[in-house]
């Protein structure tokens, strides 16, 4: 679509503005297939009166929350009660769907942001260590292992680390969140999603580095091997690590649905978990917004970030 | 420092037709499994849900039940096949659904421009941005739990992928001179896409599939232990895994049966992505094959 003509001069309005859109019809359409999946699938009225309502109970409730009338009348009702920021009430508690939201979503994000740090600390030494030298013997068994780890599904991991550390080993607890003994495991679960693949994917980032020609150059003038790793490859070649990193953001999100039913977090997670099943709309709809709008800022920030370090991209201006 | 002496080396490129260990360990582990899907009736003397409670909570290398077996008293290996049947099925008719939309929508975008163009890329721009596990969760929760329900749902949420390549690749190929004379010879918009430009995309998308099956099959199992893939009961590896859990302390081997097979197949998806990848790197660019 065209530029904003006014705002060509400035490059960073000018994206924010494309996010927002972007943004937009991301909103617009999950909330539109949510919509209709939840009406075609079972009537929200049944779902509040439970089983042994009579008829006439549930005409009153239908009638009380608008479920008589036409489809595409309550789905603009929704739509408007949406724009202005009212997201309903919880079926099940009865409490603002706003509420429960927001009640969980530190948890989610407690959990993300720790697992995200443990990532990056295990990953970045080792991915550079990996990428640094060349395949040969313990390098190349360590290799190997991250392959056949990369294999294990996180939830999997999380078994195999639940069996090890607190069925065989007694020492943390298996479930539940409180204090500090309570964060280790579903943090080291979280972290598992990721590491293997980010391992990977650094020793090849700093593989590459090292095989670039200013690496070639730099050595070719007389710098000595080790200052050309600390200061020329490594950080080039982990600077864009990290914006990696960034963007494999929303698979965490992702991963903590599973991660926080199984350790039973109050999560954003573990709340969808429960409000899909007793298909508690609003509530439903809120944290799949609230959790798509979590996952769209981190993309786009690591979108930006990404601009910021390689200086590379900031003149290219408007790339898709 | 080692590393600059590996660089001279390295310049070096590799040679056409070395070895390519993964491709053929990738492609002797599919083949393995496969084979065990079409065998799997023969392969065990247990029914899959054939219960027998004195026998329940057995472990490996008991009597009958090589792999032991669960809660109920089912024989873990019996059900092993059954859910590699399941899932493997599972994951390759939802990449199939992915794959398919994707090559369509992103070769339609290529060929065409103005609306059609804009309209395909904003729909895969926006689908892209769903967090996929999510919808998922809500989608399935909503429509209801099985083996098709789930497949759509896969399938459905992972076309973006394929169409952004098909599309990227798809363009780059439209610039060479081969498809400007076809053009230029009169052949159809459509017969160029589908007899030229494809056949050139195709290796990439070949690699991606193994890639993407390896994912649905770990997105697979992980709704069934959440309990909203496959129904309640049925013999996937997600539920082995999520009704070993509730034994964790009175049964623990029940966790690595079930949980090794998925690492076992996942692996084998990858080795053979992996191999694809460098197979038709090595050869050069695609629209020589």
């Amino acid at each position: 679509m065209a530029p904003i003509r006014g705002l060509a001069l400035f490059p960073l309005a000018q994206s924010s503005l494309r996010k927002l859109r972007e943004l937009f019809f991301l909103l617009f359409s999950l909330v539109t297939l949510l919509f209709f999946l939840l009406r075609v699938a079972g009537d929200p009225a049944l779902v509040l009166a439970g089983p042994d309502a009579t008829e006439a109970q549930l005409a009153a409730i239908k009638a009380h929350y608008g479920l008589d009338q036409p489809l595409v009348f309550q789905y603009f009702n929704y739509l408007w009660s949406l724009a202005r920021l009212d997201f309903g009430i919880s079926l099940e508690s009865g409490r603002p769907a706003l509420t429960v939201v927001l009640e969980a979503l530190p948890v989610t994000l407690q959990l993300t942001v720790m697992a995200m740090l443990l990532t990056i600390a295990i990953c970045l030494p080792l991915g550079a260590w990996l990428g640094i030298y060349r395949m040969r013997g313990s390098r190349r068994v360590a290799n190997l292992i991250v392959f056949l780890a990369q294999g294990v599904p996180g939830f999997v991991a999380g078994l195999f680390l639940i069996q090890l550390l607190s069925v065989k080993l007694g020492w943390l607890p298996s479930i539940g969140r409180g204090g500090l003994e309570t964060w280790v495991l579903p943090t080291l679960t979280l972290a598992s999603f990721l590491v293997p693949k980010l391992t990977r994917v650094i020793s090849t980032k700093v593989s590459e580095t090292l095989g670039k020609d200013y690496i070639r150059t730099a050595l070719a003038y007389g710098a000595s091997p080790r200052t050309v790793l600390w200061r020329h490859a490594l950080p080039n070649a982990l600077l864009g690590a990290v914006a990696l990193i960034g963007a494999q953001f929303a698979y965490l999100v992702s991963g903590s649905v599973i991660v926080e039913t199984m350790f039973a977090w109050p999560g954003l997670g573990w709340q969808l978990m429960q409000s899909t099943r007793t298909l508690d709309f609003p509530l439903v709809q809120t944290l799949a917004i609230f959790i798509a709008v979590l996952v769209f800022a981190v993309n786009t920030l690591t979108d930006m970030s990404f601009r910021f370090l390689d200086p590379r991209l900031r003149d290219t201006g408007t790339g898709s | 420092m080692i590393f600059a002496r590996r660089r001279l080396e390295q310049t070096r490129p590799r040679a056409v037709g070395s070895r390519n260990v993964e491709l053929s360990v990738g492609v002797g582990m599919c083949m393995a499994l496969a084979l065990m899907v079409v065998l799997a009736p023969w392969l065990t003397v247990h029914e899959p849900d054939a219960n027998v409670l004195e026998n329940r909570l057995q472990s490996f290398g008991a009597a009958g039940h090589w792999l032991g077996t669960d809660h109920i008293g089912r024989d873990i290996w019996s059900r092993l096949l059954a859910g590699l049947v399941w899932s493997t099925s599972a994951a390759v008719s939802a990449t199939l659904i992915s794959l398919a939309m994707g090559a369509i929508l992103g070769l339609s975008a290529a060929g065409s421009d103005g609306w059609p163009r804009a309209t395909i890329r904003w729909f895969t721009d926006t689908v892209i941005a769903f967090p996929g596990l999510i919808v998922a969760v809500c989608v399935i929760a909503i429509i209801g739990q099985g083996w098709l329900p789930m497949v759509l749902t896969l399938g459905f949420l992972g076309w973006p992928v394929f169409a952004r390549v098909t599309y990227a690749e798809a363009l780059s190929l439209m610039q060479r001179s081969y498809v400007t004379n076809a053009r230029l010879q009169g052949v159809s918009r459509r017969s160029i896409l589908g007899g030229h430009v494809l056949p050139g995309v195709l290796p990439t998308l070949l690699a991606m599939t193994a890639f993407n099956c390896a994912d649905m099959l770990i997105a697979e199992s992980a709704l069934s232990f959440l309990g909203i893939g496959a129904p309640l009961g049925a013999p996937t590896w997600g539920n082995m895994l999520a009704e070993a859990r509730q034994y964790l302390l009175r049964a623990p081997w029940l966790v690595f049966a079930p949980g090794l097979a998925i690492v076992v197949v996942v692996v084998a998806a990858n080795l053979l992505g992996d191999g694809l990848t460098q197979r038709y790197r090595q050869k050069g660019p695609a629209p020589l094959l």
